[in-house]
């Protein structure tokens, strides 16, 4: 009797990582591509970045304290995201949402400096159509931009289901993909922070 | 069954991680910002720390390459990566050259009428040979004086601003946006004037694209 109840529930388990593993397969097959595409945004602004048509460079138009400010709140959200996971295999509701929450308030506060950024660009006459400069910067950190606020979106659902449902098999492994995302997204506004920022300073045009 | 659980980083794993993070961050910044040094050495060595950075996300965060993680993983990285070296390698020196090595018929028109290149392997480029008169177009207060010239070919015009904000000149002709003598606009700033060649016959109507009531118009005759 018991040899068969374990020989199911080693069938079960069994099914459970092929799951995993499949799954997994999957989401890293789409971040390699959002890595290709990344590098594609990447390539365009290094080879675009000198040509402002007359208009202001990187190296003018940057606030560095702000590009730095940006970097430490998303490298913070990306460690209160990895405790968050941590909780959740963990099987701790609270402190999973908790630090979940954390994550969340941080990558808006990312955004909400990121937008501020846009705008002041844009207000001051510096906008996706002043120069191939621009286009470039716009579309590359736009691009991260948007991941991040989709990012957003996809934590707030799965907490609302992790409320809702608690730490089920299903949700710990949706919040372990989200965190591969947002510590992939970390990776990509590490390169944004030294190509673009830090390299319009240390490399002028 | 312990033993067996998937290991997916302890608490200290993430709390180095994030420590070397911030270090990794602050140093290239301290570098940058303070200019310790400058040039290819700097540009080498903050990007080195971006790449120092992103082993510590993908060891400390993602765990890549530790058990149980599948090892597919981890060459689909190595895959994905070279994958990137060739496209952004590529694309930088592929573009580099071009950008040296390739010049356009107007920027070529141009170069011929600003180096006075005449005559190549004895057949006549159309440019012109020898000193001409100049006439000028002075821009003030967003006015540009005199409203229209009258000008021999060969003549050259001077476009000369005397306000703060910089000129950009464009070309119309018969209502229609032109290049003239090869190049499609001007950049005029305060103490920068911009001489071209009248080697093009028409009449010709200029604007600054920013400005359009700093208008006039110039007709080059034989």
């Amino acid at each position: 009797m018991s040899e068969v109840v374990e020989a199911e529930l080693g069938h079960l388990e069994h099914h459970e990582e092929e799951a995993n593993d499949r799954t997994l397969f999957g989401f890293w097959v789409y971040l390699m591509t959002d890595l290709l595409m990344f590098s594609v945004l990447f390539a365009c602004y290094a080879v675009l970045h000198g040509n402002i048509n007359g208009g202001e460079s990187g190296r003018q138009l940057f606030e560095m304290p702000l590009a730095l400010a940006e970097t430490l709140i998303l490298l913070t959200s990306s460690f209160t995201c990895g405790i968050g996971m941590f909780m959740a295999r963990q099987g701790k509701k609270t402190q999973t949402l908790f630090w979940f929450a954390i994550t969340f308030i941080l990558g808006l506060a990312f955004l909400t400096f990121e937008v501020r950024e846009f705008a002041k660009f844009i207000g001051e006459g510096h906008s996706l159509h002043g120069s191939a400069f621009l286009s470039s910067f716009f579309v590359l950190v736009g691009t991260h931009g948007l991941h991040i606020t989709s990012g957003l979106l996809w934590m707030g659902t799965t907490m609302a289901y992790t409320v809702r449902r608690g730490l089920t098999t299903h949700i710990v492994r949706k919040l372990s993909l989200l965190s591969l995302f947002w510590h992939f997204l970390d990776i990509v506004w590490i390169f944004i922070f030294t190509i673009v920022y830090l390299g319009a300073v240390a490399w002028p045009s | 069954m312990a033993e067996l659980k998937p290991e997916h980083g302890t608490l200290q794993a993430y709390i180095t991680g994030f420590v070397l993070s911030l270090i990794f961050t602050l140093i290239p910044y301290y570098l940058v910002v303070h200019h310790t040094f400058s040039g290819r050495a700097l540009l080498i060595t903050i990007l080195g720390f971006g790449v120092l950075q992103m082993l510590v996300q993908l060891l400390f965060f993602l765990h890549i390459g530790r058990r149980p993680r599948p090892t597919w993983q981890i060459h689909f990285l190595n895959a994905t990566v070279g994958a990137i070296l060739v496209v952004v390698g590529g694309s930088i020196v592929i573009t580099t050259n071009l950008h040296h090595n390739m010049m356009p018929t107007e920027q070529a028109l141009k170069l011929v009428n600003d180096e006075g290149i005449y005559q190549v392997n004895g057949e006549k480029t159309g440019a012109c040979q020898g000193q001409y008169p100049n006439h000028q177009i002075i821009i003030k207060d967003g006015v540009a004086t005199p409203s229209f010239i009258s000008a021999k070919q060969c003549d050259t015009l001077t476009y000369i601003t005397q306000d703060g904000r910089p000129n950009d000149i464009v070309f119309t002709q018969d209502a229609k946006t032109a290049s003239y003598a090869g190049v499609a606009s001007y950049s005029v700033r305060k103490g920068q004037n911009q001489t071209i060649t009248l080697s093009e016959l028409g009449t010709y109507q200029f604007h600054d694209s920013a400005q359009p009531a700093t208008a006039g118009s110039f007709t080059v005759s034989n």
